[in-house]
């Protein structure tokens, strides 16, 4: 049973972090959430307020909390810049909030080996920047790299720019530290380190990352607009032995979005917008025009491509006409791609859907639908259905859910896969019987009133069992509203 | 009246600015003044649009501590300029410090000092206006009823005389004729608007719309980076509300320098055997776009070679002396000042130039207490000295 932050604990606190920990309500509820915006109904499901927090700048501060947490019995929940959406970094039980972001230096830079070692806060722009006064840079980074963090996304898991190249963050983490929840620092790697990705910091805290990176080289940046999302599949496939950096595919409908956001012109009206990155010594022996053509599609203008490398980090620009957003999110292999947005867009009929995907090395996509929404509309909460939809059907072609985080803990064997989820759950039970680091991301949270009925597991299985009732719920945003409203 | 419709009442645009942030985060990392809260991302203006959205839903409630981390913001832009939703944040920031103040919770003590030093004098300073010319030459003969008037601008004319002074020899001996309201001149109202005291400023601008008008102004030429983008943007806004004329073209001095070396009468042509780097100032820059003008200055100067920081540009980071923070928490301007600095000095170039009078002030203090080996100069300390090699020294 987690404790309270009261008495000996909190003067406790105060003496190890002095003016690194807070326990000013004002503060705390910067801690309360992250980037998805969830119903005040599903919030106050879970302890999602802190009762402090600890601004960590070094391994021995992560060491000191987590032992005196552990000794008193009070949750501790990682947190970093929290662009993440699915609860992860968000407290299911309370407890201390231990903020990594000023923990964030670059201790070492290998220009032989290409490697460099950082603190889990470092944020992704800021290593990349960093790096190019040495000649490199990051092998592949988030969108959200301008504010999210190395530890972050090793925590969270996540394929983004650079993964058709070089795969998911975890195939670019050579090495980490972390304290384990009796407050010893490890240093592993490789099957050992596995453990530690994807789960949210509920085995140990990374305090040290080792990464490969690339030598720093001038990308081209090509696009392509496609006629549908069966072409763009079976463009990857064309182009799959071809040294391409990173591919991203955007619909029609997402690009109308965007270009009501920005005020600028579609790239493309219909179809899809395929935006690659190569490197620029790398010939693709016309590859990829060849592609192009005979999947029906074109080249389009240069500047087309270099307008999309500069947004690279801007996709959520949509949001500007939501107010809110609810997003769909899922990996499926390329061969699951179109049949699983056909399903999709099937089942959401009245919904305008904006599609984002990125190709990931080894024959997957990591697709975004988003559906313009306001999450001041009384019936928001019920459209959140709406949102995972995505996920549902494209289990049934071949897909999976992107992260578990808080909110999808009880998806842990389809994301990660049995074999590791069930490494986890027994590592947990074995270094954290009572889940006081990072609590509720294991399995997830229990209802307040139901300790036995499972929260994530409840969100999973009746967004399955509504999900043919979803597209009856009427849209925020109807699919023919504004041009490349159809898909 | 409920908090909702109190904070609708700032503006429409900006009530709904706040439910439109993605929370990405990428204004936390670009704040030059989060690290200074300790490292809580309470500090942060992500974290500030999420207490606006809870205040108008009446879940929070406006504190002192709120207050105090309104009045942090140097409004140097760079939050609104990498905003994936495009919020006008420096608009949301002073409008909530207008509202501060008229609740009584701002501004801070140095701060209402200024307001009430532009009240009795004119300037936030607390100087005599009588003062106000005397960084003027011999050589320097303002001539009445020209198109350009100089507005020296209070920082410049009572704080950083030698850069008005030098600006002004350079246009005089390029022949540019100019008229100067020296002693007539009032604060521009920079320093009370971006502190919520907009009372306070409106008379200061109302004053100087009048005298605009009176010496029959139609550009106005002004070497502060503040005032610059004070006169461009705020004045128009404030002149339709007073009922006032202000049909002027309004220049930092750097895009009439430009104007003159792209009609070829402006030519350095003397060796500057110096390798800089330059300072975008956050209200020059950002502010203003004028990222291109003051680099093809430095290019236009023999022998100056330009080396860029690590940020330049929309990406340059803050002196820290905008926005009231200079006076409000010098000590968090001092340490932004230095960072900026450091950066300065690890491109390796002996010298730091800028543009503007807050920017020089805060880096001739970082320089001076940290020891740091490079000099400081004004654009227009390098264009005197290619222009005229043998006075320069």
């Amino acid at each position: 049973m987690a404790r309270e932050c009261t008495g000996e604990f909190r003067r406790e606190l105060e003496r190890l972090f002095g003016s690194s920990v807070s326990f000013d309500p004002q503060i705390l509820r910067s801690y309360d959430h992250d980037v998805g915006e969830m119903p005040g109904l599903l919030m106050a499901m879970v302890r999602h307020r802190p009762d402090a927090v600890v601004v960590a700048r070094g391994a021995d501060d992560v060491r000191s909390l987590l032992r005196v947490c552990r000794v008193c019995g009070v949750p501790v929940t990682p947190r970093a810049q929290a662009t993440s959406g699915y609860g992860g970094c968000i407290p299911g039980k309370g407890g201390v909030v231990l903020d990594l972001c000023s923990f964030d230096r670059l201790l070492a830079v290998d220009g032989k080996s290409l490697q460099v070692d950082v603190e889990p806060g470092m944020v992704w722009g800021e290593l990349s920047r960093r790096l190019a006064s040495h000649g490199m840079d990051v092998r592949v980074c988030p969108t959200s790299a301008p504010s999210s963090t190395v530890g972050g996304w090793f925590a969270m898991g996540g394929v983004g720019i650079g993964s058709l190249r070089y795969g998911s963050i975890a195939d670019t983490v050579v090495e980490i530290d972390v304290v384990t929840p009796d407050g010893d620092l490890r240093t592993c790697s490789g099957a050992e380190m596995e453990p530690f990705h994807q789960t949210c910091g509920t085995l140990g805290v990374v305090t040290r990352l080792r990464l490969a990176c690339r030598k720093a080289e001038v990308l081209r940046t090509p696009a392509v607009a496609l006629p549908d999302a069966g072409a763009v599949a079976a463009f990857l496939e064309r182009i799959r032995e071809a040294e391409v950096h990173s591919a991203c595919a955007q619909s029609a409908p997402y690009c109308a979005m965007r270009a009501e956001a920005t005020g600028r012109a579609p790239a493309v009206k219909e179809g899809f917008l395929l935006s690659l990155a190569i490197p620029e010594g790398v010939p693709d022996g016309g590859v990829i025009e060849d592609a192009a053509r005979s999947l029906g599609g074109r080249m389009l203008a240069e500047d087309v491509g270099e307008e999309e490398w500069r947004e690279r980090h801007y996709p959520m620009r949509i949001k500007r006409n939501g107010p809110s957003l609810l997003v769909g999110e899922f990996v499926v292999p390329w061969g699951g791609f179109a049949p699983a947005l056909a399903d999709i867009a099937a089942r959401l009929p009245r919904d305008r859907l904006g599609v984002e995907a990125f190709a990931v090395r080894g024959g997957t996509m990591a697709v975004l639908v988003y559906m313009l929404d306001d999450a001041r509309s009384p019936i928001y909460p019920v459209r959140m259905v709406k949102a995972m939809v995505p996920l549902h059907v494209a289990a049934r072609h071949g897909g999976r859910g992107y992260a578990t985080g808080m909110w999808f803990a009880a998806a842990a064997d389809a994301v990660f896969g049995r074999e590791k989820a069930r490494l986890v759950r027994a590592r947990k039970a074995a270094t954290d019987p009572e889940d006081m680091l990072n609590p509720c991301k294991t399995a997830g949270p229990a209802l307040p009133f139901l300790p036995f009925v499972n929260l994530s597991r409840c969100i999973l299985t009746a967004t399955a069992v509504l999900e043919p009732l979803a597209g009856l719920v009427p849209a925020a945003r109807p699919r023919s509203a504004g041009p490349g409203g159809e898909s | 009246m409920s908090a909702t419709q109190e904070l609708r009442g700032l503006s429409a645009a900006l009530d709904a600015a706040v439910d439109i942030c993605a929370r990405c985060g990428f204004c936390k990392t670009g704040c030059p003044t989060y690290p200074f809260g300790g490292g809580f991302e309470t500090f942060s203006p992500r974290a500030k649009v999420h207490f606006l959205r809870e205040f108008a839903m009446g879940r929070e409630a406006l504190t002192p501590e709120w207050s105090d981390r309104f009045f942090r913001c140097t409004t140097c832009e760079r939050c609104e300029t990498v905003c994936q939703t495009d919020i006008p944040l420096i608009r949301l920031w002073e409008s909530m410090r207008e509202r501060l103040v008229r609740q009584g919770l701002g501004p801070l003590p140095a701060q209402k000092r200024m307001m009430e030093n532009a009240a009795a004098f004119g300037n936030p300073y607390g100087e005599s206006p009588s003062t106000q010319t005397r960084w003027m030459l011999p050589e320097h003969a303002p001539v009445e009823g020209t198109d350009i008037l100089v507005f020296g601008g209070c920082t410049a004319s009572y704080r950083m005389p030698a850069m008005l002074q030098k600006g002004v020899t350079i246009l005089t001996r390029l022949g540019i004729p100019f008229s100067y309201a020296g002693g007539e001149e009032h604060c521009c109202g920079s320093p009370l608007l971006r502190t919520g005291q907009v009372e306070g400023a409106t008379g200061l601008i109302g004053r100087n719309l009048d005298l605009f008008a009176r010496r029959k102004a139609r550009t106005i030429v002004t070497p502060c980076g503040g005032c610059s983008k004070t006169l461009k943007k705020d004045y128009p806004v404030h002149a339709k509300s007073l009922g006032k004329p202000f049909d002027v073209e309004v220049l930092h001095v750097s895009e009439l320098y430009v104007r003159l070396l792209r009609e070829g009468r402006l030519v350095p042509s003397g060796r500057v055997e110096r390798v800089v780097t330059f300072h975008d100032p956050c209200h020059v820059g950002r502010s203003q776009g004028l990222f291109e003008e003051p680099r093809e200055l430095l290019g236009a100067i023999p022998g100056l070679r330009l080396t860029e920081m690590q940020r330049s540009r929309t990406e340059s980071r803050c002196c820290g002396a905008g926005g009231g923070v200079k006076a409000g928490y010098p000590e968090m301007a001092a340490a932004i000042a230095l960072d900026r600095l450091q950066e300065a000095v690890d491109t390796g170039a002996d010298t730091l130039v800028t543009m503007c009078p807050f920017c020089q002030g805060s880096f001739s203090q970082a320089i001076r207490e940290s020891g740091a080996k490079i000099a400081l100069a004004g654009l227009e300390d390098l264009l005197f000295e290619s222009l005229w090699p043998a006075r320069a020294a």
